[in-house]
Parts: structure tokens; sequence; C-alpha cells
């Protein structure tokens, strides 16, 4: 047998199984600690404000992006937003059909710079519109863990 | 730290503040599993080591074994001519006496990783272990001969070879 020869045999070539072990724990920094704490304790979401460029950001920064200076006034921003963009979902992470699409969202509340990817609820994709305004549903306290998934969706109000 | 700034503001994150969960954080824990085929050469080899036999390839115009197989000569760049099945005995190139483990435990019995020259393939080299020799008597240059694990154990991987020991010529 040449070592060109086709394999006819499957067997004869077996895959090399591996797994390369990772892990990794991310946090969220200093302003990010804060406005997730916020959304836990609190059910609030913050942002913070730069008076030279006149913006407030959400989620909150500890720098301006635009002129750099560090951020140090904190507001609530209220609960209330409006549909930037959204996308329909159909098919789960794996390729599967999701029996009730998901809608995910970029939500922007009102008087603020940035957004919060996120997903609509009490809504059937076709009444979805961008611009239309929306609002944040949270989570029992009991059950909030400090993660944006502590708001269980964003309904049109 | 640098010429100018002799001390960072703002305090560092402890260990002790992530396991005791003083900071909110995110974990992230990857499936990274793989599956690498092993393809002509390689596929050949481990097959070959499932039924107890060292798998080369031999390139005729560079006039050298290449072991594990490969399907092309890497210093020719063309195919390989024909298989060579090599001898499970070879000679010991270099060695080193380990006290540590692959997860840096200590060993009382210490683990002889060595470069066996295989013989028949003009001095190529594996690495493996020694084995039932007491690391004092191992020496360059000493002839050894694989101890394979039972047939039934073997799972087509340079394993299936338990270690080599040390052997007088002329006896099995």
């Amino acid at each position: 047998m040449s070592p060109l020869d086709k394999i006819t045999l499957v067997n004869q070539v077996q895959p090399w199984y591996g797994e390369i072990p990772v892990y990794g724990q991310y946090t969220f920094g200093v302003a990010g600690e804060r406005f997730f704490r916020e959304i836990k304790d609190n059910a609030r979401i913050m942002g913070t404000v730069c008076n030279s460029c006149n913006l407030t950001y959400v989620p909150a920064r500890l720098f301006c992006e635009r002129c750099y200076n560090k951020l140090e006034s904190w507001v609530d921003v209220g609960t209330k937003g409006r549909v930037h963009t959204y996308t329909v979902a159909c098919l789960n992470l794996d390729g599967s059909r999701i029996s009730e699409p998901i809608i995910l969202a970029m939500v922007q509340i009102d008087g603020t710079c940035g957004g919060l990817v996120h997903q609509l609820g009490e809504v059937t994709p076709d009444k979805v519109k961008i611009g239309i305004p929306v609002e944040a549903v949270f989570k029992a306290k009991a059950q909030r863990t400090g993660s944006i998934l502590d708001i269980k969706y964003f309904r049109p109000c | 730290m640098s010429e100018k700034i002799k001390e960072w503001p703002g305090v560092a994150l402890k260990d002790a503040d992530i396991k005791e969960k003083k900071v909110l954080f995110t974990e992230w824990r990857p499936n990274l599993k793989y599956a690498w085929d092993t393809g002509v050469g390689y596929g050949r080899y481990f097959e070959g080591l499932r039924n107890g036999r060292i798998v080369g390839t031999r390139c005729n115009k560079c006039h050298r074994v290449l072991l594990p197989a490969r399907a092309f000569c890497e210093w020719c760049f063309r195919t390989v001519d024909e298989w060579v099945y090599l001898k499970d005995t070879g000679t010991v190139n270099t060695f080193s006496i380990a006290y540590t483990g692959t997860q840096a435990e200590r060993l009382k019995e210490p683990r002889i990783p060595a470069l066996i020259e295989i013989d028949g393939s003009n001095g190529v080299g594996i690495m493996h272990l020694l084995g039932e020799v007491d690391p004092k008597n191992v020496k360059n240059g000493m002839r050894v001969k694989a101890v394979w694990k039972p047939k039934e154990q073997r799972q087509g991987a340079i394993t299936d070879i338990k270690y080599w020991k040390p052997f007088e010529e002329g006896t099995r």
C-alpha cells in the first residue's frame, strides 16, 4: 500500500479528541459595579453625566468617550426608553427552531446616549416598530443577581 | 510603575473579593472540545500502535525514515515512498529523572522521560518513559524495549506503550 492510497477503512483514521480547559471571570469595573448594584438593589437604571459634552451615558461609564473627562455625577434615568433597533430571533443558539420567537432590541433610555441590548416582552413581533416607547420590567428583588437579566424584558408603554 | 507615576490610584481587586462575591462578575467557561483529523500519516501511526507496532514512512530521496509516519517529506516536499514497520526496540539518546509530575506534584518514585531512538529508523527518536529500571542505572546508549499495554486496553495512542524497559541483546 502506497502512502497516498486512499484509506478505505474509516476506522484506520481516527480523530484525536481533546479539550482545552479555559475559565474566565469578568468583573464589571468601577462604573459597571455601581450600575448593576443599583439594578440589583434598587431596580434603578443609572447613568453618568458629562457636563462639558451635555450627555448622559447609559450604561454608566467612568469616563466620557468624547472628551475623556472623568464622570462623577450619577443620575437615575428612569426605566423608559425607545426601541432604537430590533431583530426577531426564530432560532436557538444551536440552530433549532424556537416555538415563540424572541424579539431582541437595543433600547435607548430617554434623554441618554447609548443603549441596552435586551429583549422585548408582552408584545408580538408585528407590533414592534423602531421608535416605539418601552419600559423596563424588573424581576422580583429576591431573584435579582446583579446582571442585565435582572431586567426581565422591556414592554411597550 | 513608571518614572512619573509612583502609585496608581484606586484599589486593586483581590482573589478574596471574587471568592466572597464582594464584587459582581460574570463567569465564562467556553466549550473548547476539538477533534483533530489525524490524516493519512498519523492516522496509520496511531492505528499501528493499537496493533502493537511502530509505523513510519520512508523518503528515498532524503534516505531517511519519518517517524511518526507522515505523508509528505518536509525536507524535499515530496510524497513519501513507502511505509516502514519498525521494531519496538531502541537506544536511549537522552533522559531526565523527574521528581515532579505533570500537575507539579512531588513524586516519590521519579518518572524517567527519555528520547528513544527507534531501531531501523537511522536515529529518529520518540519521547517516552523508561520503566523497570533503577534511576541510578539509566545511561545514555542503553538498549530498551517497549512494554505494551494488553491489546484490549490500547486506544491508538502513544500511551499504548506503557514504558520502555532495559533488555539484553538476543532476549525477548
